[in-house]
This record gives structure tokens, sequence and C-alpha cells, in this order.
């Protein structure tokens, strides 16, 4: 039987299709791309924003679209949203919510089966996903953590995904070693909001520091976490050459009256003390972050205190969000929403500076030598994957493969349609 | 968990003041941190809303502070209730609270406006060691909440409508000619606008952003 899955939003949301696909592909199903004739679709949604709740819809239309007679799931985070609704979507067969996203292959083998599949009568769990080994990405996600308590004022997240819980330290440790017996050469740490894991005494601190110890040819990727609670042990971390020297600091807005409204859990004066620290103790440190423009009452002067620390702190890659009021959260009902237009424009300066900001970052690593790690290579032949410190890379050679670590030195911009850098192997440097 | 665990009964109601009162409920043997807030609303109600508990962490009970706002949905929904009436609890929750290694050696500031008290009120419940300073800002003086609760050296009144309180004008008036010790812890709670000129002050006076900690309520 074939099976096509869609993945929509975050890291967590990708790491969740890789384990399901990963079980499907062990019970003899095949698996096909998106776009191909399949007898069952997964759609796995998002509804940070309305355009997510857009783009979700269309995902699952389309599936519909393609094949009348498939079985179509829709999980992720628009099933615990619009659970009602989508129940009496006649293009839908199972609306399965994240806390029993884990258990679609053994609703569809009950189906399959013909007994009870409704999916409100299997067990939640949050954890239960196999180490992924047939994943659509070189990199091995591992999800550490679900949920999250923090309630920003514009975040649907904690009621879509609940209450903060960690995973056991010891199962990760296992499905680490897991993976990397799969062969994955790069492990990217995921969740909700990472940084306030807890397990017994080990906090995220320590469970990174575990990690970097355990054996193997492997990189360590800490991705998305939220900028609130770190000790100089976090800095420390850096050091460890396993531990790859990029992070996406989420600072949502410039503004310290804004971040106050957002009921954030740091200032912009912190944040800026954080970036500024790691960039003095690891001068090629990337960063990279989410910003929200048009957050309600964001008057021209705070979003020009948005611009000023998107200049001033370089970020490599800015991700702008447009503020999309969410039902339930507490910014809906705050005064001073900010028209469409404004937001555009607002959006589109941030834009500008993170297009100008990443081509200034991957100029000055030019001359530098980085970890290529291969993720494809192209019908030309070009080796195409990422560096430690995340900069897309380009590489021409012989005998090149998939998943594999080439030390490279950094020569040129490549100017396509997003920038990246084109390498030469560090062996041809004398 | 079943819905029903969330249910919480309604113990008693007490009327501070026209708009602000006391509700009063079981707690079901919930765990907490004072400082921490429940989300809170009638029982059956989607609407839910964050209230800072008031009570200790040694109390049998829940209690929280809260105030009718204008227009507002759930603040009112809450004045109407009686005692045996149920109401619908998630959490506790947050990250308003003390390091309790520090109370017995460290120096606190609190600074509260409206019902931004009710989370100093549990620290000061909870911790009767707890070396501190409250400053609460409010209009009238009678809604100096429940202020025989404190020490009359550890609370000091600052009304802005009358000259009555302890200080007339804003607690910002307040600090911005009372210098705060740079070692000292500032937990700073109530409406955005006043955390952020505090913010500014104490900065100001050299007190350094890791012990200055904010709870907005709006
Ligand atoms: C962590 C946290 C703890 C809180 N603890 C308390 C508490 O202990 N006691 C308490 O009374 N409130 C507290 N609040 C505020 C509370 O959650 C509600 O916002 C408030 O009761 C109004 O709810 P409502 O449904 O009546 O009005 P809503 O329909 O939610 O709001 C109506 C309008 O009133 C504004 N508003 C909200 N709160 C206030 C206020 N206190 N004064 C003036 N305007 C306001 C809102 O911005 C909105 O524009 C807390 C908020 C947070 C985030």
């Amino acid at each position: 039987m074939k099976i096509a899955f869609k993945t929509l939003g975050c890291r967590l949301n990708q790491y969740e299709t890789d384990a399901l696909a990963s079980r499907f592909h062990q019970g003899s199903y095949e698996l096909v791309d998106f776009n191909e004739q399949a007898d069952i679709y997964i759609v796995n949604t998002c509804t940070v924003t309305n355009q997510s709740d857009q783009k979700s819809r269309q995902t699952i239309n389309q599936a519909r679209n393609k094949n009348k007679d498939a079985i179509v799931v829709v999980t992720g985070c628009m099933a615990n949203n619009y659970k009602k609704s989508l129940l009496e979507t006649n293009a839908i067969d199972f609306v399965v919510d994240n806390e029993r996203k884990s258990q679609i292959y053994s609703i569809l083998e009950n189906h399959f089966r013909g007994t009870a599949a409704d999916p409100e009568g299997f067990d939640k769990d949050v954890f239960s996903y196999e180490a992924a080994y047939k994943t659509f990405h070189t990199r091995s996600m591992i999800k550490i953590q679900d949920g999250c308590d923090n309630f920003c004022t514009f975040c649907i997240i904690p009621k879509v995904r609940g209450r903060a819980v960690s995973r056991p330290a010891e199962e990760i440790y296992t499905n680490i070693r897991q993976v990397i017996d799969h062969g994955f050469k790069e492990v990217v740490l995921t969740g909700v909001n990472i940084g306030r894991y807890l397990d017994g005494t080990t906090n995220f601190e320590r469970l990174v520091e575990n990690i970097l110890h355990l054996e193997g040819d492997f990189r360590l990727r800490i991705s998305s976490i939220e900028p609130d609670g770190f000790s100089d042990r976090f800095f420390d971390l850096f050091e460890h050459p396993k531990l790859t020297p990029h992070l996406h600091l989420c600072l949502q807005s410039g503004s310290e009256s804004v971040l106050l409204r957002m009921r954030r859990m740091y200032t912009a004066a912190q944040f800026a003390a954080m970036v500024n620290k790691l960039k003095s103790r690891f001068p090629d440190f990337n960063i990279t972050t989410d910003m929200i423009v048009g957050f309600p009452g964001e008057t021209e002067e705070e979003f020009e205190q948005s611009v000023q620390m998107a200049q001033e702190l370089e970020f490599s890659h800015i991700h702008t969000f447009k503020y999309s009021i969410r039902t339930g959260t507490r910014a809906e009902r705050m005064p001073d929403q900010i028209s469409e237009k404004v937001k555009n424009q607002r959006s589109a300066i941030l834009r500008n500076i993170s297009t100008a900001n990443k081509k200034e970052y991957y100029s000055t690593m030019i001359g530098k030598p980085q970890r290529m790690l291969i993720e494809r290579i192209t019908s030309d032949g070009t080796a195409r994957g990422y560096g430690e410190n995340y900069i897309p890379l380009r590489l021409k050679g012989k005998n090149l493969q998939k998943n594999q670590f080439v030390n490279v030195l950094l020569t040129g911009l490549h100017e396509g349609k997003e920038p990246e850098v084109i390498t030469i192997p560090a062996t041809a440097v004398k | 968990m079943l819905a029903n665990d969330n249910l919480h009964e309604l113990i008693e109601i007490r009327h501070l003041t026209a708009s602000a009162y006391i509700l009063k409920m079981t707690r079901k043997g919930l765990k907490f941190n004072a400082g921490q807030h429940i989300l809170l609303g009638k029982a059956g109600s989607i609407e839910l809303r964050e209230y800072s508990i008031y009570s200790g962490e040694q109390d049998d009970f829940f209690e929280v502070l809260i105030k009718e706002v204008d227009n507002g949905v759930v603040s009112k929904q809450l004045k109407q209730l009686h005692p045996g009436d149920m109401v619908q609890l998630e959490g506790p929750l947050g990250y308003f609270t003390i390091d309790t290694d520090r109370i017995a050696h460290d120096n606190f500031l609190f600074v509260a406006t409206g019902t931004g008290i009710a989370p100093f009120h549990s620290f000061a419940k909870s911790y009767p060691l707890l070396n501190y300073q409250l400053l609460h800002g409010v209009r009238f003086a009678h809604e100096a909440y429940e202020k025989n609760e404190y020490l009359p050296q550890n609370y000091l009144l600052c009304t802005t409508a009358e000259s009555s309180g302890d200080y007339h004008g804003r607690v910002t008036d307040y600090l911005r000619t009372h210098t705060v010790h740079p070692e000292t812890h500032c937990y700073l709670c109530g409406n955005y606008k006043m955390i952020y000129e505090v913010f500014e002050i104490l900065e100001k006076q050299g007190i350094p952003s890791e012990r200055m900690h904010a709870e907005v309520y709006f």
C-alpha cells in the first residue's frame, strides 16, 4: 500500500513525521512523494498563524483531490485546535490529535483489519515514537520535550501542545545511540521549549553535556530555543567540538515594552547580552531568530527598536511572522490591533535586513573551513549540505556521497534563490 | 485526566471593595510554589483566565484576589458565583517564584499595582522569614487590599488619587526618589507600563537585570 506524508510547520512536526514514516516503512508500506497517487495521505498540520491554517487546509484538499478513495489522516496542531470542524469535513477520514499522533500506525492497522479505529480510543503518549531510520532528512531529529508553560500572550502552542513535559533522559540517550547506529551523523534536539527540559535533576545543560559524551562520529545541533534561563555552563558547552556553533534564538521583538506585553521571559537587553557573549567567545557563531511584526499596539518607535536590534545583532536569518490573532490567547483581547498593510510594510523591512545580514555573514565566512555534511547530490554532480555553522554549502568533486562528512574551505558566494556558499575540499588547499 | 479533576468547589467569596474580591476554593492537594498562577473560569466555560495564587503554600485551600474589569468577561462571571458553586482550574503554572535558598540572607523588593499584590501576599504568607519591602500602588487608600496581613514596616501604600496613603504618588515616583540597594531581588507585578518604567528606574540605580523579575497582568 502506498503512503504519502506532508509536514507543515516546525521541526517537532518533522521529527514526528519522520518517526511515523519509519514505522510505516517497517510495516511494509511503500513511501511515495506527496504529489503522487497514494492510498493513504498523512497531513501533519500547523496552526501557529492564519497562514499556516490556510496552508494546512490547502494541503488536505490537495490530498483528497489526488485520490478520492484514499484515506486522508489529519494530525498536528490544527487537529487539536479545530478538531470539531475538521471532523465534520468530508475530505478527512481520521483526525488524530498531537497526543495520539504516535498511534497513527496502529489506528490505520486496526482500520484495515476492521477493528476499532476511533483515534479517541487509543492511549495518549507524546513520546512513544521509535527512532527514525527512514527519514526525509540527513539530520536525525530527536524529540526531548513537548508542550510549553510560558503562555506568551500571542501563542496558541500551550493550547495545542499542552503543558510542558520532558522525555526521560535515558530514553533520549538510547534513541540517539540508535540513530547513530543507523548511520546518522547529525542529531538535532527538538521540542516546543527545549530549554525548560527537566528530568529529575537532569536539566537541559546536563542533558546536552551527557549527549556530547556519547560515542560516535556525529555532531549535535540545538537549533530552536527560547532565550531564558541560560547559565554560564550553557555557553561553555559550545567549547565541545561536537556541538555546532549555531542557535535559533527566538527574539520576537526588540522593544522592551512589546516583550512585556508578549509576556516573554527575558528583556531585549538580556537577549543582546546573551548574543554578544556568544559572539565574543565564538566570533563566527551563527545566530538566527524569529521576529513578530504588528503585535497589538506596536508603535513605529517600538518597531524601530526591532529594526535596530536586527541590524545590531546581525542575525544571519530572521524568520519574520506577521502577527495573527489566535483565538483564545490574551493578545486576541488586546486593544490596538495593527492593520495588514502596516504588518506587510514592517515585515518587508525585516526581510530585507535578513537578506542583507545573511549575505554579510556568509561573506565573512569565506576563506574559513567548515565540516560539511552532504545532504544530497544534484543531477550535475554538485553536493549540497550544511557546515557546522548551518551555512548551506555547495561542493563539486568526485566520489562524493550523501551523508558523508567532508572538510571544506569556503571560497565564494553562490547567488541563487537563496544564497549558498561555494566550497572546495580542504585537502585541495596546500 | 478526567474533566472532573479540574473542578474545584468555591468555599467563600469576600468582597473587599465594590470591584475587588477574593475567591476561596478547594485545593485538592495541588502543589504550587508561591508566585505561581492558575487558569480559572466558571465550571463548564471555555473562557479561563490567569490568576496569581493569593494564599500561602501551607494553606489547604486556594485563594485568588480578583478585580472586576470594565467590559471584562471572566472577572465579571466569577464575581457572580456563590459558595458551593464549582469553578474550573488548570495549573499551577509560571516561573515568578523565589529561590527559597535566598530567603534566609537576601533582601527583596516587591512592587505591585492593584491586584498585582496577589503573588506578594502568597510570598509573605508562605515564607514568614522573608525580608521584604512591599510597595503597593493604588488610586484610593481603600484599595489597600488586606494590608493588615503585612507588618507595617514591610508595607508602603502609594495612592495617586488621594493623599491618605503612606506616600502620595505613583510607585514609580517613590522609586525615583528612594534608591534601592543593588543586591536587592526586585519583583514587579501588575500592568506592563508600570513594569516598564520600574525596570528603567531600577536599571539606572544599578540593579542588574538578573535580579529583576516581572509578572505582567495586562
Ligand atoms: C499571569 C497572570 C496573572 C494574573 N493574576 C491576576 C490576579 O491575581 N488578579 C486579577 O484581578 N487579575 C489577574 N490577571 C489578569 C486576569 O487574567 C484577567 O485578564 C482579568 O481578570 C480580566 O479578565 P476578563 O475576562 O474579565 O477581561 P478580558 O475580556 O480578558 O479583558 C478585557 C480588557 O481588560 C484588560 N485588563 C485585563 N486585566 C486587567 C486589569 N487587571 N485591570 C485593568 N484592565 C485589565 C485587558 O487587556 C482587556 O483589554 C492576571 C494575568 C496574568 C497574565
